[in-house]
């Protein structure tokens, strides 16, 4: 096959973030084919530079508007972690609620607004209006809004979210507020199922490609990690010592990119939905497994394409999680707690959290007048870069007889897959203070 | 002594029962005094474990359920050509724990609300509530209620609960209270001793207020006429953040502005009012952008004239009951009448306390309920000029619009607004009449690209206008200046009317226009000139290159030399000025070098009228509405009135 | 004809754009009343011919600059979208550093020389390039204010931007005053319209939306003094989204307010 394909995709749409594919074969043999982050930087560590530790969460919450949640619940977790505070039972269940919000509105944003229409062969959610699908559209918005109305009432605003505060929230909801969302989250559960089976019946659109590399992800004993766990990884297991999360996150420089890449044993590694499923899908509550089930999916897959499955999957086992906590919050009574007192000192602490996206860290050092010196973020897309180009690098050539229309769509929704966030990933580096 | 013959005892316990029997009922809203935070705070109870009537002071005065911050008034359809529905729902409530000193606040409020024109928003909620009011436990540091013996009230209130000790009295206000307590509670008839202790109470509690005025209330209205440029405005003003807080937590503001809001689809919206307040800056802003009270230390003093003089010369009472909220709520804590009036109680006081204030009853009733627009169809438009259109409007039902010269309406757009618009006709008994709108803003911008056949709603007609009688038998000179002449037009036809006409003597018309493509109404003007014993006089500021203008050209100040007046005839002639508000002075002095003395002149000024009938507060000058006192003033009465000519 | 409306982002977190895609149902109520050509994040469609550019995100590069400038020649009426595009946002606090001094830290010895991606000059808001004519302030913005200025263009009337500060609706809110709990908070002095939503969520408004005007120094130090507060934590608060309000490096040079 004697081809000249040049394909040039500048800011692949329906994605978070300004990423191209570039790919120029000539005579059928591949010359350049890259991931392209062109994102400004927007060098957040200069402005964490010198603030003290109360402002952490506002500006690095500001990092990405859909895992805001995410980004305040690692910093706060890092802050936590440096000045030595112990948060309450009551706000850990909050917070574990918050980051089902977070997960649950970004999932439903990306599987049903984003990645759907490429399974339906349309360029966007709009034609669906009126369409013989429009009753799938509607449960999906209905899903979306649920999701928003969760993180609302928990941390008073999804995006940028206002109550969450080092040591505790500033507000916590009422018995009744939280009964009532309890009603719909049922309701929700519904809704899920209903959508998992329209996808099942396209779902065969999905390319069927596999590529084996390591998958790394939070874990714990007691649940399908999202706010606590350890870092795991599907090659060597479980690492506790999360302080040096550094040996498995290899953060480095390539020149295509503003976005840094991340490397462990191999040469790139995923994180995310698919991560967390491929290691903790033993933990998934009863609706989590049944989807699942539906579509057959067992640890460890390999398709990056399947990414979209697993959020469907944590989507629902978010939901029934979330009605469980409340069920122990209306249960044991709702204190109208006030942040814990904080008592300066100098110190370092790393906050990990899985975001929709996957794992995130946030990394301070706080001296002893509450300023913080140094700051790392390292952030899931960053971690995702190098599998997405390695996994370009095998696709490509999979299907290099198709037409040149084609090899860019699958190339795009491979990207896709990995719902990346670009904005957030725009590097982090390791930064000393004056 | 406390005047009531019917006064109860309740336990504490069977008052909780007769709380919670209420809130079980479900007929009524029950609220009550909650914990908020470190504050309190009026709220809806579920359980009378939630109410706390020994607190201090609310956050918010009890206002909020008879003016709610934010209140719908009406939804529309834009999909239909005038369709509405008047927002009607409201259940009763019961409030427990109002403090005598906002009780008396909302008595205050009922004198403004509740007048000849009624506003039956908030006369529904007065009607369908009940007030528990309870005598003063904790006093705030900051209230000042005894100074103004406002810490106790004998009226206003169904129910009145006074803590004696062991036990609440229960002061029986009205017959729709002893009823309610008849209904839910249990009670015993209190002993002379349990009586008495009731003044003891109250007497104990006026010794723990800490702030105390210095001179008596009645005394407000006579420092403040004395000071009006004092230096202490300015300096206190100065720390000053326009931030509005303390008319947003007083019982006695009542101040609000009206919105307009529109679904994203365009179909439908509502039309609702919110508080608003004086010292925000915008509060007196026009459509075309000029603003009426700009400087901060202007808005920051007029506050505290409207509560200690203005309000007090027009209705008899202190429009401050001293709660303290403001010195609360103030963050530079420059708020509170009490240390104002302190500071300023050892400087002079006047007798003459009402030079701020019209005394002059209007009794215009407004045509319909006061925020409802009436539907009217647009006959029939013509672009005068580039950017003035002539309008007739003819009422839907048929009817006049029953206006005397100078007075105003309120035109109405669903989903964009109101504007307020001089009448250009005289009255007559036709049912059309006609307006001149300049396009300055949103509804006079709407108003523009409407077409005949179209709908607008239209209130009023609002304001004082010309007292024709009064005018009989003089010579009337009529300065109309710009789009002055708009509204004096109404009055010219009705002077020169057929039947009108013989009843005043001489009729001199002056108008002075900015440039030639400027002149509303040329035809009529040479028209008009051709009546008997009138004589009109047109100048331009200025003609423009190439324009063809055969005229005089000048500023209107220019013509006053040609009128020829003797003393007898400028003691019988009425003027009437109508302009810009730069024009005024200069041709009040050009009147009165003519000899006509400040009583027979008559000015038309302009603010931001709104509501139509003194309610929303924007329209004023000093302590005057123009919306009711004008927008036809006497100048005499204006003369002085420091707003009324800077 | 509907307008046609297209949404462009340059450097922010698209939590702006999130908000109005969080409108839900109501988006198809909007695409009633305008053409939506172009939504990066949302669709795949792209169309170079619009009458209304909202942009959200502040300028960062040189080739952002000339991406905007080439927006504003082709649009009749544009919106500045978010703190980021109004007044600059978080971004602008890296501006108190030289950029050549953050790059080189920041990237060290990578080879960047001449990569027009890292071509990076001081965070601008929107209106420093172009002029802008309508703002839809806040982070993220309010979603009904954005409604109300989408209707109200629609309807052909101006939209209603708030002129008076937060503590108009957090008094109508019923908020206990955060001065109060200890807490250094911009509402004072911040332009109202979020409906104090910080404030009745029990956080200290970090000013967001813009300053309205800068405070009387007396005044400020006074409250200081009474509510016993520092210098410094009105320094950090000030210093987030209103760098302009405070210069760090001259202590506080606060401007006596002019008469307006």
């Amino acid at each position: 096959m004697n081809k000249d394909i040049q394909i040039k995709v500048e800011h692949v749409t329906r994605v978070e973030g300004h990423g191209n594919i570039v790919l120029d074969v000539k005579k059928g043999e591949i010359k350049k084919l890259q991931w392209q982050i062109s994102e400004a930087p927007r060098f957040f560590e200069a402005m964490l530079r010198g603030r003290y530790y109360d402002e952490l969460r506002t500006i690095t919450s500001r990092i990405c508007g859909i895992c805001s949640i995410g980004h305040s619940l690692a910093s706060l977790k890092a802050t936590e972690d440096a000045l030595n505070i112990n948060i309450s039972k009551q706000t850990a269940i909050l917070r574990r609620l918050a980051i089902n919000g977070e997960n649950m509105q970004s999932h439903i944003l990306h599987f049903g607004y984003l990645t759907l229409p490429d399974l339906f062969g349309i360029g966007s959610v709009f034609p669906l209006v009126g369409s013989k699908n429009n009753d799938t559209l509607l449960k999906i918005v209905k899903l979306h809004r649920l999701s928003n109305e969760m993180s609302d009432l928990i941390c008073g605003r999804t995006t940028h979210p206002i109550r969450l505060q080092v040591g505790g929230f500033s507000a916590v909801p009422t018995k009744k507020q939280l009964l009532d969302l309890k009603e719909k989250l049922k309701e929700g559960l519904n809704l899920t199922k209903d959508v998992a089976k329209v996808t099942k019946d396209v779902v065969d659109n999905f390319p069927d490609f596999n590529r084996e590399t390591e998958y790394i992800a939070l874990t714990s004993n007691k649940e399908y990690a999202f706010y606590d766990g350890d870092i795991a990884s599907t090659d060597t297991g479980v690492y506790k010592d999360y302080k040096n999360y550094d040996k498995i996150t290899n953060e480095y420089f390539v020149p295509q990119s503003t976005a840094l890449y991340a490397k462990h044993k191999r040469e790139s590694y995923m994180v995310g939905a698919l991560a967390r499923f491929n290691l903790n899908s033993k933990q998934l509550n009863h609706v989590g497994k049944e989807i699942a089930d539906l579509f057959n999916l067992k640890a460890v897959n390999y398709n990056p394409f399947m990414n979209n499955i697993a959020q469907l999957i944590e989507f629902a086992h978010n939901i029934e999680d979330s009605i469980n906590w409340i069920d122990l919050l209306v249960e044991n009574g709702l204190k109208d707690e006030k942040p814990k007192e904080v008592e300066l000192k100098k110190g370092r602490g790393v906050g990990i959290v899985e975001v929709p996206r996957g794992m995130l860290i946030h990394d301070y050092k706080i001296n002893d007048k509450g300023r913080c010196e140094k700051a790392n973020c390292v952030i899931p897309t960053n971690q995702n870069h190098a599998n997405i180009q390695k996994d370009m690098e095998k696709l490509v050539p999979e299907i290099l007889e198709k037409p040149k229309k084609e090899i860019e769509l699958n190339l795009e929704m491979l990207v896709r897959a990995y719902d990346p966030c670009i904005s957030c990933s725009t590097h982090y580096l390791d930064i000393e203070f004056v | 002594m406390s005047k009531f013959k019917n006064i109860k005892v309740i336990t504490k316990k069977e008052l909780d029962k007769f709380v919670n029997s209420l809130i079980k009922n479900e007929k009524y809203d029950v609220i009550g005094v909650k914990e908020k935070g470190i504050r309190f705070a009026f709220g809806s109870i579920e359980s009378a474990d939630e109410l706390r009537l020994d607190y201090d002071v609310t956050i918010l005065p009890p206002k909020k359920y008879f003016l709610p911050q934010i209140e719908k008034l009406m939804d529309f359809n834009l999909e239909k050509n005038f369709d509405f529905k008047k927002q009607n729902n409201q259940k009763p409530m019961i409030i427990f724990g109002i403090h005598p000193y906002d009780i008396i606040a909302l008595q205050q409020t009922d004198k403004l609300y509740l007048d000849q024109q009624v506003d039956d928003f908030y006369k529904k909620r007065r009607d369908s509530s009940i007030i528990v009011g309870v005598d003063i436990q904790k006093v705030s540091e900051k209230s000042f209620a005894a100074s103004m013996n406002t810490h106790i009230t004998d009226s206003g209130f169904d129910l009145l609960l006074t803590n004696i000790g062991d036990y609440y009295t229960v002061t029986i206000g009205t017959e729709k209270g002893e009823k309610l307590l008849n209904e839910y509670a249990k009670t015993k008839p209190a002993t002379i001793s349990e009586i008495k202790k009731i003044d003891e109470v109250r007497k104990k509690t006026a010794k723990k207020f800490t702030k105390v005025l210095k001179i008596k209330k009645e005394q407000w209205s006579n420092v403040l006429a004395a000071n009006y440029n004092h230096p202490i405005w300015e300096k206190r003003s100065q720390k000053c953040m326009e931030c509005s807080s303390c008319t947003m937590v007083c019982p006695t503001c009542y101040c609000y502005d009206v919105h307009d809001d529109v679904s994203l689809d365009l179909k439908k919206g509502e039309r609702y009012r919110t508080w608003d307040g004086c010292l925000i800056r915008d509060f007196t802003k026009i459509g075309s952008g000029e603003v009426f009270r700009d400087d901060v230390e202007k808005r920051y003093r007029h506050r505290f004239y409207r509560k200690g003089n203005y309000l007090p010369e027009r209705y008899g009472f202190v429009a401050c009951v001293g709660c303290g909220r403001c010195g609360i709520a103030c963050l530079p804590d420059i708020a509170s009448p009490c240390d104002v009036i302190n500071d300023l109680s050892h400087f002079e006081r006047s007798d003459v306390t009402d030079k701020f204030f019209i005394k002059y009853s209007s009794s215009v009733k407004e045509k319909g309920i006061i925020h409802i627009p009436r539907s009217a169809t647009i006959k029939r438009m013509e672009q005068l000029t580039k950017t003035e259109m002539f309008f007739e409007i003819e009422l839907d039902n048929g009817e006049p619009l029953g206006h005397m010269p100078g007075q105003f309406v309120e035109v109405s757009i669903f989903g964009v607004g109101e504007a307020p618009i001089s009448v250009s006709s005289g009255p007559n008994d036709s049912s059309s009449f006609e307006l001149v709108v300049r396009k300055v803003g949103d509804v006079t911008g709407r108003l523009f690209k409407m077409k005949p056949g179209e709908k607008i709603g239209i209130r009023g007609p609002f304001g004082n206008g010309f007292d024709v009688k009064s005018f009989e038998n003089k010579n009337i000179l009529l300065s109309a200046g710009g789009l002055g002449i708009v509204p004096m037009r109404s009055l010219i036809e009705y002077v020169l009317e057929p039947n009108n006409r013989k009843n005043y003597k001489d009729i001199t018309i002056l108008y002075g226009a900015k440039e030639p493509s400027l002149i509303l109404f040329p035809e009529e003007f040479k028209d008009w000139s051709k009546v008997d014993d009138v004589k009109c006089e047109l100048t331009v500021d200025k003609c423009a290159e190439g324009d063809c203008w055969m005229g005089c050209t000048g500023l209107i100040t220019t013509l006053y030399p040609k009128i020829k007046l003797d003393k007898y005839d400028s003691e019988n002639t009425i003027a009437v000025i109508i302009g810009p508000p730069i024009v005024y002075n200069f041709i009040i002095k050009c009147l009165q070098t003519l000899g006509i003395p400040d009583k027979n002149i008559y000015v038309s000024l302009e603010r931001r009228m709104k509501c139509g009938v003194g309610k929303c507060g924007h329209c004023q000058i000093n302590g005057v509405y123009v919306c009711k006192e004008g927008p036809v003033f006497n100048y005499k009465d204006v003369k002085n009135l420091p707003e009324a000519f800077e | 004809m509907k307008p046609r409306v297209a949404f462009f982002d340059f450097s922010s977190c698209e939590g702006c754009q999130l908000q109005i895609a969080d409108l839900e149902e109501e988006i198809l109520d909007l695409i009633e009343i305008v053409d939506v050509v172009s939504f990066r994040e949302v669709m795949k469609e792209h169309s170079d011919e619009y009458d209304i550019a909202i942009i959200e995100g502040s300028i960062m590069r040189p080739m952002d600059e000339h991406r905007l400038r080439k927006i504003r020649n082709k649009c009749k009426i544009l919106i500045a979208l978010g703190a980021c595009a109004t007044i600059g946002g978080i971004n602008k606090i890296r501006n108190q550093w030289p950029v050549k001094n953050v790059i080189k830290e920041v990237y060290k010895d990578a080879d960047i020389e001449d990569n027009k991606f890292f071509n990076v000059s001081p965070t601008k808001a929107v209106n420093e390039v172009v002029p802008v004519d309508y703002y839809i302030h806040g982070c993220p913005i309010n979603r009904d204010e954005f409604k109300n200025v989408i209707s109200s263009l629609a309807l052909g009337k101006k939209p209603k931007i708030p002129n008076y500060p937060v503590c108009v609706e957090c008094k109508k809110n019923e908020n206990v005053c955060l001065f109060e709990l200890g807490k250094f908070c911009l509402g004072p002095i911040t332009r109202a319209g979020c409906g104090a939503i910080c404030p009745t969520n029990g956080s200290a408004c970090d000013g967001c939306r813009g300053i309205l005007s800068k405070p009387d120094v007396e005044c400020v130090m006074d409250l200081l003094e009474r509510y016993d507060l520092t210098y410094e934590e009105m320094k950090n608060r000030c210093t987030i989204y209103n760098t302009g309000v405070f210069n760090p490096k001259d202590g506080m040079t606060l401007v006596r307010r002019s008469k307006r």
